[in-house]
């Protein structure tokens, strides 16, 4: 799908042409192992290299440049895979063919060079007046979770079930760490992402692949990295709690289910958990939706997530405070049938056919190509979505059942509503 | 079936007006596998007072009725619609806005199959007493979810306090009163009013042959019978022009206070061109006034007044449309004079030259070319844009056309000081006084 140039030691370059769409998309991926410090440091990082550097030295410079350049979208963001911590450059740009002059892709790069290898220094740090107001940002961004209900009872869920632990570690990092930061300590941040990390370049677009891989060794001199990359993997540790409730004045009460599986990424039974994911809660079709929502009217939304990387399984619901015990019985009942075998022939050709649906459909975007390549690449045997799909139909009643069995309901924490007058 | 072809954007759209009154267009889309379709009809919240079809009064239905009828089409005598789409491996949706209520699906194959389906379900209403009641817990749950949304509530709260009687200001799933009220009877009298097939577009796009679609559209609606159509009465309201309430708060169980200042439209009769020229002159007038690249963005942005979560937007559809710019704050005050000074002072002069225009255009431009990448932006798109007869893919050259004459015209629809008003949310500890 991708051809593949390492432009050295550690950097490699994924370039797809295509005339599917009217803009070039560039991904650049920093990846290092996760640790709670740097978490918090690679994000102040970014958002820092987003909004200043030696050319253009303010945000709206910066923006104002992008503007120019027919609103190419540039953003800095950090993310986790695994027990990787990522630091990626996302850029979008339109297709030359589709404006009247300019050659804009160009001038992207030439920024992209600017944004990763100019920073906006003061005797050797960054600009401090610059560190403090982004420091601020995360800073806002970490606590503007509490704001959104069901994310901050995701995060709660994880931080029971799998406390320090990647799963459970934030990329935005904590508070503290956030604070610990200062102008020369983003430095060494900033040289060590340039200069240990293994990096990862997605190139898609109607692209001339030999010249945009010449252009892109100019604007990104990266060195060979010194170590091969390798991400240690992190043991599981043992769940706080198995259950745990919270109050808080809102209307609606969120019901956040975990479990583990031995199953992960990559395992051979991998596609087996993600059918038993798709009959359990993973669409409208399955079998949380139809019981708990359609059935019993409990919920808006009940629906269950593989988060693969980790062997977990979430189920979450938004329900009234007072049917607790009801949507949880449900929800287990749920479960236990899958684990007897109780699986009906149109679940599972359902289930198949969506998995298979949903995965070529997200190849439909530039982005949702460097996505699902950059993960599935990994697997064994490669990437396709015909193996994909082999896979899958090749999955039983009886696999999904013996998966199933092994799903253990570990924490469950209940964020409430105050008690009704 | 006619043809269109949009050059510069390399795009070319099929459309044929059937004999019952439907709208279809088609746009195949190269090197895409999925087929996206959506059906929609020009029926959403503010459709809350008219006269039922074959009748003579208005009447006016409980709050929320559009919505609910929307979760109600998806059940039916044999069972859930959702299933039919799953066999297929089809993801199917439906949402509905104060203007429309489109479902709609996509697939990467089995697509007539699937295109049947949302046409039959669709056209074939089942609605009992019981299944009704069903639904009231369920979306019971939908609006205590969003109650507890602030982001949700500001906007709401925003719209409440600049209209005194359009019923944009009702909140589209209604309340948990009023849907309570919403009977089966309720829901018949509705769907055959707003869902007659004159009152509706359908659309497909992605990887689809065009007359293969559009013969298996034709054939389908030519078996299934519907009464002649008629002119649909809608009971309008009379609005004034400044802000209901200019300002308000409310307080929730949050870290973050959020500051929407919010601008109420004067213009809101235009449709076609005219109004697809209006309203990207607006955004652009936004952008030069709000933008990030603005001198007011980085001042904010400098003194640490907005966040990430600052936005700006522009709503417009016949009879209604506001401008929101906010931001969670630890300044709301301030936000909110710094906000309104900038509209005020482009009320006597608009401070921007030729350079800035062209810079915002050009971003506008950028912005289009990216979206037209998305089958799913496109497909929820485009029948907005024709149900107010104007086409999304004359917004390109719209935009390279316009000029800061259009610009200066366009803002006059919200420079009234009277037209605007505030919103504030509050962590539940805070006991600063009203704005």
């Amino acid at each position: 799908m991708f051809n593949t140039t390492e432009i050295a030691k550690g950097v490699n370059v994924f370039t797809r042409k295509t005339d599917q769409f009217k803009t070039v998309n560039i991904s650049i991926r920093f990846k290092k192992e996760l640790s709670i410090e740097d978490t918090a440091s690679r994000t102040v990082l970014t958002n820092v290299l987003q909004h200043s550097n030696a050319t253009f030295k303010t945000a709206a410079a910066v923006r104002m440049y992008l503007d120019d350049l027919y609103g190419t979208v540039l953003y800095l963001d950090t993310t986790k895979k695994g027990n990787e911590e990522i630091v990626l450059l996302n850029i979008e740009t339109v297709n030359d063919q589709y404006l009247k002059h300019d050659n804009v892709l160009d001038k992207v790069l030439e920024l992209i060079h600017t944004v990763l290898f100019k920073p906006n220094l003061e005797n050797g740090a960054f600009v401090s007046s610059i560190v403090a107001r982004e420091k601020a940002m995360v800073i806002d961004r970490i606590q503007s979770i509490f704001d959104e209900k069901s994310r901050y009872a995701q995060v709660q869920l994880q931080k029971l079930l799998r406390p320090n632990h990647p799963a459970s570690i934030s990329v935005n990092g904590t508070v503290e760490a956030v604070n610990a930061i200062t102008p020369e300590s983003l430095v060494k941040t900033y040289k060590s992402m340039l200069e240990n990390d293994a990096v990862d370049i997605f190139v898609v677009g109607d692209i001339d692949e030999v010249q945009i891989i010449k252009t892109i060794k100019t604007a990104l001199p990266l060195a060979d990295r010194a170590t091969p990359y390798v991400v240690k993997v992190v043991e599981d540790t043992e769940p706080i709690t198995d259950y745990k409730k919270e109050q808080m004045d809102m209307r609606q009460a969120k019901l956040h289910i975990g479990y583990s599986t031995p199953v992960k990424f990559g395992d051979i039974d991998f596609p087996k958990m993600q059918i038993f994911n798709g009959i359990f809660g993973g669409y409208p079709s399955a079998k949380l939706f139809v019981n708990v929502r359609e059935k019993e009217s409990l919920a808006y939304y009940c629906g269950s997530s593989y988060s693969s990387q980790y062997g977990l399984v979430y189920v979450t619901s938004g329900i009234e405070s007072q049917n607790e015990e009801k949507a949880s019985r449900l929800i287990d009942e749920q479960l236990t049938a899958i684990q007897l075998g109780d699986i009906s022939d149109m679940e599972l050709d359902q289930t198949k056919a969506m998995l298979t649906n949903q995965l070529t459909e997200a190849l439909d975007s530039a982005r949702g190509q460097i996505e699902i390549y950059d993960q599935y690449r990994d697997l064994p045997g490669g990437f396709s979505v015909p193996a994909m799909a082999e896979k899958w139909a090749a999955v039983t009643k009886e696999d999904v059942a013996n998966v199933a069995k092994n799903v253990r309901k570990e924490t469950v924490f209940f964020l409430t509503g105050m008690e009704e007058a | 079936m006619e043809k269109v072809i949009f050059e510069q954007l390399d795009e070319s759209l099929y459309y044929e007006k059937l004999p019952n009154g439907l709208d279809v267009y088609i746009l195949p889309k190269k090197g895409f596998s999925k087929t996206f379709v959506t059906f929609t009809t020009k029926y959403g919240s503010i459709d809350r007072s008219f006269v039922p079809l074959g009748e003579e009064e208005a009447i006016t239905v409980p709050d929320g009725i559009a919505h609910f009828l929307e979760h109600k089409m998806f059940e039916k005598e044999d069972g859930d619609v959702f299933q039919k789409f799953g066999q297929y491996g089809a993801s199917a949706n439906a949402f509905t806005s104060f203007t429309r209520t489109a479902y709609l699906f996509s697939a990467t194959n089995h697509v007539y199959e699937s295109t049947k389906t949302l046409l039959d379900f669709v056209q074939q209403p089942y609605f009992t007493e019981q299944t009704v009641n069903k639904e009231k817990g369920i979306i019971g749950q939908e609006i205590t979810m969003y109650d507890d949304q602030p982001d949700w509530r500001a906007f709401f709260g925003s719209i409440e306090n600049l209209y005194y009687n359009h019923p944009v200001k009702i909140d589209i799933a209604g309340t948990i009163e009023t849907i309570d009220k919403i009977t089966a009877e309720h829901l018949y009298t509705c769907y055959h009013t707003f869902y007659h097939p004159s009152n509706m577009l359908l659309f497909a796009i992605g990887s689809v042959d065009p007359e293969e679609m559009m013969s298996f559209i034709r054939e389908d609606q030519a078996q299934k019978t519907f009464p002649e159509a008629s002119e649909i009465k809608r009971i309008e309201v009379e609005e004034p022009l400044d802000a209901a309430v200019k300002v308000n708060e409310l307080k929730m169980d949050v870290l973050k206070k959020k500051a929407y200042v919010s601008f109420k439209a004067k213009i809101t009769d235009l449709q076609g061109k005219a109004m697809l020229k209006h309203e990207l002159a607006v955004q652009l007038a936004l952008d030069l006034m709000y933008g990030r690249s603005s001198d007011f963005y980085e001042d904010m942005y400098e003194k640490g007044w907005i966040d990430e979560s600052y936005s700006y937007d522009f709503s417009l559809e016949k009879g209604f449309g506001f401008a929101m710019v906010g931001s969670d704050t630890n300044y709301p005050v301030e936000l909110e004079l710094a906000i309104k000074k900038v509209m005020n002072d482009s009320a006597s002069a608009l401070p921007f030259d030729a350079e800035q225009l062209e810079r915002v255009k050009r971003r506008k431009i950028g912005f289009f070319l990216r979206a037209l990448n998305s089958i799913e932006f496109i497909a929820n798109q485009f029948t907005r844009y024709q149900f107010n007869d104007m086409n999304l893919f004359d917004a390109v050259p719209v935009i390279e056309e316009l000029t800061m004459a259009d610009v200066v015209e366009a803002m006059t629809s919200i420079q009234g000081i009277e037209q605007q008003a505030m919103f504030t949310i509050k962590p539940l500890n805070d006991t600063s006084e009203k704005a």
